[in-house]
């Protein structure tokens, strides 16, 4: 349990600290291929490539992380009302019994398009530059890993009450960002 | 029938508190395994790569990292001094300061939300102290705080975009004139209310404000240039077509981070931080977009397309009908759902209906802006207010602030029913930036 | 009834004259037996990941062209038209007369499992809508043009041009303010409701980097082996019947788009002959290159395809001076 506990969370805060260096990379590389046009007349073939890859990459290793950090935008202007109990254990309930095998299902089918598209080669569909798609694959696979496990992490905390839905321990701004 | 019961469901687990990304995949996963059965994973896989690989939306984390490194910047502070100095003197000095600083804000980076903090934690003590009315305090926050999505760059505009396949770039020169139009008004209703109620907005006393002339300059420039310059770098490039929008946005990140190393303000904790926030409302607004996606192609495949086409057919009254019911739509939306589920569950369904039916789809785009732009405001579901809420004084009430909003709500009405009247305020200023 | 995908968006011209007007079509000659429900791009699968949509069964069927599997598998471009390919009636003959497709269908039978119906075959491309005059090949040097496939290949690698990638709807305006030089879209036709020559003075012609396009709409193998031979027929009936339609169709656009184009400021460039012929050998030779490569790993199909590809077009070249012309001169 306790291995389980720290190995999540563990995963999760490894693929956050990568996807906050992924928005690093984006931005040197956009920044790349802005001073490549226009100081040199001479766009990159691949920055309209790497920058949806790195968005999709940033998307993903952030799912778990933000699920951590209880990021998700909650409309809970009627729930507040129930008992705290019933709102933990209905988080619970929807997290392992529903998200928890609806991103499970979709890891698989996201690994085996990884798989598939390594074992065949595959490249972009239109793009010139034409780059192996199996990494960015693998990357969704893998957040998508993460992702599930961490909806089964939460849903342990809810279930023990360690945690309250629409609140993170370690950050006071935790209404909806937007 | 089956599209109707989608939205029940929906309803149903959103109102139980389960975070709205989170419900419409459910949704999808439900009613999508009668159509698909055993392949449903394989095809709403397919909804997630698509929003993994869209190329308009990787604006969007680098827009947020814009606003999460100047909200840890003492740019809004110097930014926020310089205001007072200047506009202090007139009636209602404080609240204005406070609009056009949220104004200055909302032009240097594409979200809301987190401004509003920045500002409210500087604002508010300061207009209480001066004597303002809870009410009046509370709606120009909050007001204010919302204007992030109107005034280009902004986040919405690339969802919109991008789900509508429409120009960003057009897009963002359509909001511009909507976007002034708002805080004139917002500034209007401040100016009028303290005048012909001084007691609401009291007068700042002169001492602070009686600077000699030289350092008042100095102060107004040292606030006032980094966050111009940053409008003008994004918005300039952008619309001078010197980048797309996720090259302007990588120009305008890059640039924030220069500015605050300038200013010696750049720490590696205050990067992660600004990093992890950044990480945190992308994952967030992107799963929502992904939960989107999957929600609407079930929704499709279950035969909602046609569904709401007759419900349009059924009302009648032509384009003016169409254009009244779905904004009308959107607004009862706006009470209960956030911006991204709004823009996400409508405009796929609307988009196609707008186009067929000739109306020009930029000038729609921002019929659509300014009326979710509300629902930043209106209760239950206004984060504004729940921002507010989280900074707010014990005696400041629930009652305060819806009071206190709905003035400014009525002057969103007032800048919906100059665009219907005047289109040209959207189509303008697109049309001359563009054309040979 | 299929469900059938599309690597368009819906409300686009290429969806109502070539995917609704198949899905119409099926249902009129079927009197109703069978139906065909069109969704647009995204909706349902990714526009890029119609092919492997139909394979998958996520989807009974699929509306796509070859021309996206070109980076996968370089014959598609033979079938897709490719710079250098024949003119868009050639394209026609060779289609339902030449065996090219029997060839495709062989094509997708084998490779992928999937059987294949043409349903449309377009007219020639705009070649550019353009900042900069390109009359000849060394105008293409140092220019940023917006293409991909294998003129983004011929252009970067026989003439010095830089291809880029630019998003569909940023288009009009990376090249209004001269982030691309020049870009390629479509037909006449379709281009000219996106407005693109209100922002770039020059329209280059002849679209010799597309001269014809095709769109297919394919099923699994088992889906149309189970279907019974009458309904086959009437099937492949209405996709011929689509084809031609969308063919015509296609060019009536064409021929009133351009006499809208000449009432605009737009100049209208013809590249010089001798020079677009250059463009268009670079094109085959591009071709012959891949096929090449491709029978000296074992996989000869390509070469079969070019040459009964190439063979035909000589002959059309050769032969269709009977053919009365209406060209201005
Ligand atoms: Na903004
Ligand atoms: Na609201």
């Amino acid at each position: 349990m306790h291995f389980f506990r720290t190995g999540v969370a563990g995963l999760s805060a490894l693929l956050g600290a990568a996807g906050q260096l992924t928005i690093l990379a984006m931005i040197a590389a956009m920044l790349y291929e802005v001073v490549a046009r226009y100081a040199f007349g001479a766009p990159t073939l691949w920055a309209f490539d790497i920058s949806y890859m790195l968005n999709g990459s940033i998307i993903f290793l952030g799912a778990a992380y933000s699920l951590r950090k209880e990021a998700h935008v909650r409309i809970d202007f009627l729930s507040q009302k129930a008992p705290l109990r019933i709102q933990q254990l209905l988080n619970a309930a929807v997290y392992a019994l529903l998200m928890a095998p609806v991103t499970g299902a979709l890891t698989w089918v996201a690994a085996s398009k990884a798989l598939k598209a390594f074992q065949t080669g595959e490249v972009e569909t239109v793009s010139p530059w034409a780059p192996l798609m199996w990494p960015f694959y693998a990357v969704i696979a893998l957040g998508l890993l993460a992702f599930c496990l961490q909806f089964l992490l939460e849903a342990l905390l809810y279930l023990r009450g360690e945690k309250i839905p629409g609140q993170t321990p370690d950050d006071h701004h935790c209404a909806p960002e937007t | 029938m089956i599209p109707l019961l989608m939205f029940a469901a929906l309803f149903a687990l959103v109102f139980a508190g389960i975070p709205v990304a989170f419900s419409m995949m459910i949704v999808a996963v439900a009613f999508g395994y009668a159509v698909f059965g055993d392949m449903l994973f394989l095809q709403l896989y397919g909804p997630l790569l698509h929003t993994a690989s869209n190329f308009v939306l990787a604006a969007i984390p680098l827009f947020i990292f814009m606003g999460a490194v100047l909200e840890r910047s003492g740019i809004a502070k110097r930014l926020f001094h310089a205001l007072q100095i200047w506009l202090g003197g007139l009636p209602g000095g404080l609240a204005l300061s406070t609009i056009a600083m949220c104004a200055i804000f909302a032009a240097a980076s594409g979200v809301v939300g987190a401004v509003e903090i920045v500002v409210g934690l500087m604002a508010i003590p300061a207009m209480r102290a001066a004597g303002y009315r809870n009410d009046l305090i509370a709606g120009t926050i909050c007001a204010g705080g919302s204007l992030g999505t109107v005034i280009p760059p902004s986040v919405i505009v690339v969802v919109y975009a991008s789900i509508a396949q429409l120009s960003i770039g057009q897009l963002f020169a359509a909001s511009i004139l909507p976007g002034v139009l708002m805080v004139a008004f917002f500034v209007g209703y401040v100016l009028l209310r303290s005048l012909r109620r001084p007691d609401d907005a009291p007068v700042l006393p002169t001492e602070g404000r009686a600077l000699p002339t030289g350092q008042k300059l100095k102060i107004t420039v040292t606030a006032l240039v980094p966050p111009l310059l940053l409008i003008a770098m994004v918005l300039g490039s952008l619309l001078a077509g010197a980048a797309s929008a996720t090259e302007a946005a990588a120009v305008g990140a890059a640039g924030t981070l220069v500015l605050t190393c300038m200013f010696r303000e750049l720490s590696f904790s205050m990067l992660r931080a600004a990093l992890g926030v950044t990480l945190r409302i992308t994952a967030m607004i992107m799963l929502i977009v992904a939960g989107g996606t999957m929600f609407t192609s079930i929704f499709a495949v279950t035969g909602g397309g046609g569904l709401v086409r007759d419900t349009v057919e059924m009302i009648g009254y032509g384009n003016a009908g169409l254009i009244a019911f779905l904004l009308l739509v959107v607004f009862f939306a706006g009470f209960v759902l956030d911006w991204v589920s709004i823009v996400l569950i409508f405009v796929p369904i609307f988009a196609p209906l707008v186009r067929s039916a000739g109306i020009d789809p930029v000038w729609f785009a921002m019929l659509v802006l300014v009326v979710i732009q509300t629902s930043y405001l209106t209760p239950p579901m206004a984060p504004s207010i729940f921002y507010l809420r989280s900074i707010a004084p014990k005696d400041m009430t629930y009652g305060h602030m819806y009071r206190g909003v709905l003035p400014f709500v009525a002057a969103q009405g007032l800048v919906l029913a100059a665009l219907l009247a005047v289109p040209e305020l959207a189509t303008w200023l697109p049309s001359i930036l563009v054309g040979l | 009834e299929w469900k059938m995908t599309a690597a368009v968006g819906e409300g686009s011209f290429l969806y109502q004259n070539f995917m609704e007007r198949f899905a119409g079509n099926v249902e009129t000659l079927t009197q109703g037996r069978m139906e065909i429900q069109p969704f647009g791009a995204g909706v349902l699968v990714p526009a890029f990941k119609t092919y492997e949509a139909v394979q998958e069964g996520i989807v009974e069927a699929g509306h796509s062209t070859p021309s996206y599997l070109v980076n996968q598998d370089p014959t598609n471009a033979i079938f897709a038209s490719f710079p250098g390919g024949m003119s868009p009636e050639a394209t026609l003959h060779w289609i339902y007369e030449g065996g090219g497709e029997k060839m495709l269908q062989d094509f997708r039978r084998e490779e992928m499992g999937l059987h294949s119906l043409v349903v449309g075959i377009g007219t020639s491309e705009i070649m550019a809508h353009s900042n900069v005059e390109i009359k000849t090949v060394e105008d293409l040097k140092g220019v940023k043009y917006r293409t991909s496939g294998a003129f983004a290949a011929v252009m970067k690698d026989d003439f010095g041009g830089v291809p880029t990638v630019v998003p569909g709807n940023e288009i009009y305006t990376l090249l209004q303010r001269k982030g691309v030089d020049a870009i390629e879209w479509s037909t006449p036709g379709a281009n000219i409701s996106e407005g693109f020559h209100e922002v770039a003075p020059y329209m280059i012609m002849p679209g010799v980097h597309q001269p014809s396009f095709l769109w297919e709409v394919f099923v699994k193998q088992e889906t149309w082996d189970a279907l019974p031979a009458d309904l086959q027929a009437l099937v492949e009936a209405a996709a011929k019947l689509s084809t031609y339609e969308g063919y015509t169709r296609f060019g009536d656009a064409d021929i009133k788009a351009m006499a809208d184009f000449r009432q605009t400021k737009v100049q209208m460039v013809q590249m010089e002959h001798a020079e677009s012929e250059k463009l268009r050998e670079a094109g085959r030779n591009w071709a012959r290159a891949r096929a090449a490569e491709l029978s000296e790993g074992g996989n000869a199909r390509m070469q079969e395809v070019l040459d009964s590809y190439l063979a035909y077009q000589s002959s059309w070249a050769e032969n269709s001076v009977y053919l009365v012309r209406d060209a201005a001169e």
